[in-house]
């Protein structure tokens, strides 16, 4: 079905006057469901590229560095020429951290800006209430939200950050190693604790580890007594600690309060520096899996990605005062492979998507990726180093 | 005949306005209609994403402004029923074959059961318990969704399609917007019928004065169980929509932010305007992405939920500022535009009216017709007033038991108001309780009328207990009352209140009402209610709001209410307190003649002299203790009575039971009385 | 286990002190006003993040503490004069949507201060202590004993003073307050001076251990008053017992089923108290009258 483009006068209504006020393009609501993005697309003018990120709300502190990075990133790229000769235009769309939000958001950005992809979203719940718009409307999105979820079955949708279950499957292999046995998890009961027990017992199962005792806890909690006293009573040889800041910060001080000894392996979800505001002198020698980037300039020089990071450090730095998060990591890829894929296939949807799962050794910030139809994921635990708290900053561990 | 004659052309000059309402919101109801249709034409995508929602949170608010304008209560948990839907209903389409219109059904049944479940033992508590309760229900929903694997915990549930009409997929926003606009306007309409109908009418009452209303058989606490179930239903529609919308239900929507949302639609919309709700759901949704697009250019380098400031804000000031909310201002502007156009009824006039009408009656007589030089006139004026009142239903023989009271006792911790009171109230006679300051009669007939629980004994009217019921239960077997401090519904006018009294003989329900199927049943009941104040002379101000009346003619205003029930049994409570000589004999006259009509009263009064001369029997209290029952002759002759009056100072209890002497000695209340109040 | 069983009562009643502290405030301003003050949380965690930021600044944490107090409970009567005032026929249920207006703006204006980031008070002054395998933390002790002081200080006030007694007296019996010499307005101005001032202190002392951050308020405080409505809304002393029978509650919860669970806890509590014994857990039957 073609794209109708009915312009109707706007009817003098005194009603419907006050509601139009921002109407300038009207009649372009009835964009029918099955009208793909690449049909008929002319291979030339500027590709647009929109990004659908939580700039506000709770998942702020994920969005904005990453509409730091894109917004650098794309003007870095037209001054360069932009893709194939043709400009680049990004818009940013802000899901204020909501799953209406980000429906809303991608629909406006497939029927009134015609993008050729989508970025985003930062979060899981999100990037969840996006894939049914991009499928159905068949327009590639990377998104840079973790959960294996958002891209399992799905042929348009690609994401960049880490799967959890490659993290888990470097804290299980760092167990092994040092002899672990039993495990003990404290996780919080949001999308990002989801699932993670199933993973640890399947993971471990390999290595001949077990999980023996699961405690959740609220994103919003405050005191961690009950759970830390049960992770206690379980006496495992490790335990692990899965959460966000700053309640994982806080769950890290009534560990150490409680006088468990047994060593801590925490998630990708502190590295940062607000855990080690929240989890204070407790921290130090907590072990967690993360990207590349917080350990940059302790990396051996070998290392294929050190250029790329310390590049993208440098550029962002100098641009927003701060250094780039891990999250602005996963925008930066995000945006990297779309524009390798566009450069390869151009803006033909099909193309495009095929492209993506073609992307083959592209170094980024959070590892080397190997895209493929059966893998829209594309990193495995080799991404990942494993830090250990001390001084106040993360450290490559031995 | 003067009043019979005004009364049909006042009818008649009347009954265009109440067309003219009708009218104005079917106008209203069209331009709405008109504007939806258009709307998605001509709106740009971004205006459009913002429209689909509206529609969608409408739903909700509407459901919450008859809860909060009916009703009385506040939810504070508005959003966990329009979760609870979402999540019914995804869940059952996505892992249930039924059809997806049976599923929508249940799903919204299964809010509606959610909130008769807390609504059930809630709503009987006072008005902010609900509020608080809700508020927890909401934080639960949210929490097991997240927690329970039936929800899928927070990755919530997904896979939802979209749904189809005819075989048409709703596959963009411009058709879903067009999916929920007649579900919206549909909503709208049996809210605003419900708000005109019987039991709209009644819950207004309510909330003016819980106690009349109820004294008129009205059940207050079904009826708001009804609009709270029925606010759940609105919101679970609405979240019906949002899963089929945004195609994934996770924990957040149940969040409080959104029950917060919606309470601010409501109220900047304006407070229990269904109108208003809708308008608010636009404004909030309008309000939400201004906010967000400009805060950020005002304080650089804001971020998250930087809307909350505006909604706060607004919040506040709607609250201090303009309690009308967006409507208020809307009405403020039109009767603004009218006056300046110089048309319709300006409050000038009415004002004017109503100066008229206590000029003549500067000391708050009750009818302007009846001054002290107009006494002559009594006599017609009463006599015509007998002529057209209402049947006065005589379900047993002159003579015989209406009411009997055994052994009623009220304790208060050590203090006995009321001790073992036993007597009978023969019908078609008027019998007076009366007694010394403190002895106990408000005590007493409060228990009677249902305000008060005795501690033990029974209250039987017509053989059926009704002791510790709610006033309510008497009402509807036709015992009703007035109220010495008077109880008049001031949300509405004169022949509102008098219409009120028709309550018990009406039957339309809350269903009839949405489906504004009672249109004939309230037309018959008005004309009565006007026959009724035109029989009483007050049909001149029938159209007056019921607080602007004076004294006097609020208290026949009341009269005219309890007879409007058609009660077998009128309990009267001090009603010649306040009423001026003149005032007091046609109110003494028009009992006489309704007693004649077959009507039983029982009236507590400390006017002794006026109950001497009025009363077939007298019931008279000293401290709590039935003293003395008969004719006011055989009473007047008992010393108990008499000392219990005036102690040892015979002489003087005896003017005073002459009706010599004044009584104003007994006016003030004691305080145990008026905590009983 | 004995030994985790009072290692959870022990969280459970520091957790609990800062709901009694703020259950105290809400008492405060219902019993003069029938105002229910949504916004009562958010004044705490504005005393934590005014505490954190002065500190930072360089202000030494006793003087910090103070004037975080202080700066909470002038904001509480600023409320109270500006806008719970200005309303005509301020019923219990518009008292709560107004302040659920006013929780919404103090909430946003520290999330444009402060940003979203919880932020940490440092703790006060004491070591931590280990008795038989129990470990209390000093702060822990901090908490229960500034429970102990205001809020017991609070309750004699009330009790013991003429004047407390009075203020306790407005909302039922306007004339025995005005024969003891209070005005409404007065007893207005200090009911909310007192309810800020409880709730300044829960949140300096809490922020330490729990982290001050802008959107804590609200659950924080409704839990308080929740433990309010144990106490019928009247009486301190219940409500106070409530509170820490709350906090110990969900630790039990989280600790013995589901740590997931610990937040809706309280407002199971709440309905089923509604439902039960709406007058709350006080003894006498006058304390509401339903």
């Amino acid at each position: 079905m073609a794209r109708s483009h009915r312009r109707i006068m706007p009817v003098a209504l005194a009603a419907a006057a006050a509601l139009t006020l921002t109407a300038c393009g009207g009649g372009g609501n009835f964009g029918g469901d099955d009208d793909t993005g690449g049909d008929g697309e002319a291979e030339e003018g500027p590709i647009v590229i929109g990004a659908v990120l939580d700039i506000t709300g709770v998942g702020a502190n994920l969005g904005v560095p990453e509409q730091n990075t894109l917004q650098m990133l794309a003007d870095q790229l037209n001054a360069e020429g932009g893709i194939n000769g043709r400009e680049v235009e990004l818009i940013i769309k802000d899901n204020q951290s909501t799953e209406d939000g980000a429906a809303r958001a991608t629909t406006e950005l497939i029927q009134n800006d015609d993008v050729d992809l989508i970025i985003g979203a930062s979060r899981t719940g999100p990037s969840l209430a996006m894939r049914p718009i991009v499928e159905s409307e068949q327009i590639p999105n990377i998104s840079i939200a973790a959960n294996a979820a958002i891209v399992e079955g799905s042929d348009w949708v690609f994401k960049t950050a880490q799967n959890d279950v490659v993290v888990i499957q470097s804290i299980i292999d760092n167990m092994a190693e040092k002899g672990y046995k039993t495990v003990a998890l404290a996780r919080d009961a949001t999308g990002f604790g989801e699932g993670i027990a199933e993973m640890i017992t399947e993971v471990g199962a390999e290595q001949g580890i077990e999980l023996i005792a699961t405690e959740s806890f609220e994103p919003s909690a405050t005191d961690f007594t009950a759970q830390m006293t049960n992770i206690r009573n379980a006496e495992a040889d490790a335990n692990i600690i899965w959460g966000i800041t700053p309640s994982a910060g806080l769950a890290q001080a009534a560990y150490v309060q409680l006088g468990i000894d047994a060593p801590v392996y925490q998630s990708h979800g502190v590295a940062n520096d607000a855990f080690f505001e929240a989890a204070g002198d407790a921290a130090d020698g907590v072990l967690a899996p993360m990207g590349r980037l917080l350990v940059a300039d302790q990396l051996p020089d070998d290392d294929p990605q050190l250029p790329v990071i310390d590049q993208f450090v440098a550029d962002y730095t100098e641009e927003f005062g701060t250094p780039p998060s891990s999250f602005a990591g996963h925008a930066y890829d995000a945006w990297k492979i779309a524009v390798i894929a566009l450069e390869e296939a151009g803006t033909d949807a099909d193309a495009l998507r095929d492209a993506i799962e073609n992307v083959s050794g592209f170094v980024g910030i959070s590892g080397v990726f190997e895209m493929s139809p059966e893998n829209h994921s594309g990193l495995d635990s080799s991404a990942l180093i494993m830090a250990e708290a001390g001084d106040g900053r993360w450290n490559l561990a031995e | 005949m003067t009043a019979q004659k005004t009364a049909l052309p006042a009818a008649q000059k009347r009954a265009p306005r109440i067309l003219q309402n009708a009218l104005v919101q079917w106008i209203g109801v069209a331009a709405l209609v008109v504007a939806l249709i258009v709307f998605p034409l001509v709106a740009s995508p971004t205006l459009m994403n913002i429209g689909v929602f509206a529609l969608i949170y409408a739903l909700p608010a509407i459901g919450l402004s008859l809860l909060m304008g009916l009703a009385g209560q506040v939810s504070l948990g508005q959003a966990s029923f329009f979760a609870i839907s979402a999540y019914a209903h995804a869940m059952l389409i996505t892992r249930t074959p039924i059809p997806e219109v049976l599923a929508a059904v249940l799903a919204v049944g299964v809010s509606m059961l959610i909130a008769l479940l807390v609504g059930w033992p809630l709503l009987r508590l006072r008005g902010h318990f609900l509020a608080l309760a809700t508020l927890g229900l909401g934080f639960i929903v949210y929490i097991v969704a997240r927690e329970s694997d039936f929800t899928n915990r927070t990755l919530g549930i997904s896979g939802i399609q979209r749904p189809e009409v005819f075989g048409m997929e709703i596959g963009n926003n411009g058709l879903f917007f067009y999916f929920v606009a007649p579900f919206v306007v549909i909503g709208l309409i049996l809210a605003l019928n419900l708000t005109r109908s019987r039991a709209g009418r009644a819950l207004s009452a309510v909330n003016d004065s819980e106690l009349a209303a109820e004294s008129l058989g009205v059940g207050t606490y079904s009826l708001r169980l009804k609009v709270f179930v029925l606010s759940a239903a609105f919101a679970g529609l609405g979240g019906v929509f949002y899963a089929y919308h945004v195609r994934i239900v996770t924990p957040e929507i149940g969040e409080f932010h959104l029950s917060v949302e919606f309470l601010l639609m409501v109220v900047l919309g304006g407070l229990g305007s269904v109108w208003g709700a809708v308008a608010g759901s636009f404004i909030v949704e309008l309000l939400r992405d201004g906010l967000r697009a400009i805060i950020p250019t005002i304080i650089p380098g804001a971020t998250g939920e930087v809307q909350l400031i505006g909604y706060g804000l607004v919040l506040v000031l709607v609250i201090i500022l303009l309690p009308g909310g967006f409507v208020g201002v809307v009405q403020i502007i039109t009767r603004w535009v009218r006056r300046m156009l110089g048309k319709g009824p300006s409050t000038t006039a009415r004002s004017a009216k109503l100066q008229g009408a206590s000029d003549q009656t500067p000391t708050g007589a009750f009818s302007a017709a009846i001054a002290e030089e107009e006494a002559q006139r009594i006599d017609s004026a009463v006599e015509q007033a007998a002529a057209n009142l209402p049947e006065m239903p005589t379900p047993v023989a002159t003579g015989e038991t209406v009411l009997r009271l055994e052994g009623l006792t009220k304790r208060y911790g050590g203090v006995v108001a009321v001790d073992n009171v036993t007597f009978d109230v023969p019908a078609g006679r008027i019998t007076g309780l009366i007694g010394p300051n403190g002895a106990g009669k408000t005590t007493c007939f409060n228990m009677i009328s249902g305000a008060i629980a005795p501690t033990s004994g029974t209250v039987s009217f017509l053989g059926r207990e009704v002791q510790g019921r709610k006033p309510n239960v008497a009402a509807s077997a036709g015992l009703t009352r007035t109220f010495q401090n008077l109880q008049v519904f001031g949300s509405t006018d004169v022949l509102g209140n008098v219409y009120m009294g028709r309550y018990r003989n009406g039957r339309a329900g809350v269903l009839r009402g949405m489906l504004g199927m009672q249109g004939a049943e309230q037309r018959r009941h008005r004309d009565v209610a006007r026959d009724i104040l035109d029989a009483l002379n007050l049909g001149d101000v029938a159209d007056l709001p019921a607080g602007d009346l004076p004294f006097g003619r609020q208290r026949m205003m009341e009269v005219c209410r309890a007879l409007a029930l058609e009660p077998t049994l009128l309990l009267l409570d001090e009603p010649m307190a306040g009423l001026s000589g003149a005032e007091r004999e046609v109110l003494a006259e028009l009992l006489r003649r309704l007693r004649d009509a077959g009507l039983t009263v029982l009236l507590v009064e400390h006017d002794v002299a006026q109950v001497m001369a009025l009363a077939d029997q007298v019931a008279v209290l000293d401290d709590g203790d039935l003293i003395a029952i008969g004719t006011p002759e055989e009473v007047q002759a008992n010393p108990k009575v008499i000392a219990a009056y005036l102690g040892t100072e015979e002489d003087e209890a005896e003017q005073v039971l002459e009706g010599v002497a004044a009584v104003d000695a007994v006016r003030s209340d004691d305080p145990k009385e008026d905590d009983d109040a | 286990m004995l030994v985790d069983f009072l290692q959870l009562t022990v969280a459970g009643l520091s957790q609990g002190s800062v709901y009694a502290l703020l259950a105290v405030g809400l008492i405060a301003t219902y019993t003069v006003r029938h105002v229910i003050n949504i916004a009562q949380g958010d004044f705490a965690m504005l005393a934590g993040l005014g505490a954190v930021s002065m500190v930072a600044g360089g202000v030494p944490l006793l003087l910090a503490v103070i004037f975080a107090i202080i700066g909470v409970t002038v904001a509480s009567v600023i409320m109270e004069r500006l806008i719970i005032s200005r309303v005509k026929n301020l019923t219990t249920l518009v008292s709560i949507i107004l302040t659920l207006g006013v929780s919404t703006l103090i909430q946003a204006c520290m999330l444009l201060a402060w940003g979203a980031e919880g932020r940490r008070l440092p703790t006060f002054p004491g070591s931590d202590i280990n008795v038989a395998g129990i470990s209390i933390r000093s702060q822990e002790l901090w908490m229960l004993g500034a429970l102990l002081v205001v809020g017991g200080g609070i309750l004699l006030f009330y009790e013991k003073t003429k004047f407390g007694k009075a203020l306790r007296a407005v909302a039922e019996q306007p004339v025995a307050a005005r024969i003891v010499g209070i005005s409404p307005v007065v007893a207005s101005i200090v009911a909310f001076a007192i309810a800020g001032f409880a709730g300044g202190v829960s949140g300096v002392v809490a922020a330490p251990l729990y982290l001050a951050t802008w959107s804590a308020g609200l659950l924080l405080g409704l839990k308080g008053f929740v433990a309010a409505v144990l106490g019928g809304l009247v009486s301190f002393r219940a409500a106070i017992i409530g509170a820490l029978v709350l906090g110990v509650l969900e630790q039990y919860v989280a600790g013995y089923i589901d740590g997931g669970f610990k937040d809706a806890v309280a407002f199971l509590v709440l309905i089923l108290v509604l439902i039960i014994r709406p007058q709350g857990l006080v003894l006498r039957q006058s304390a509401v009258r339903v």
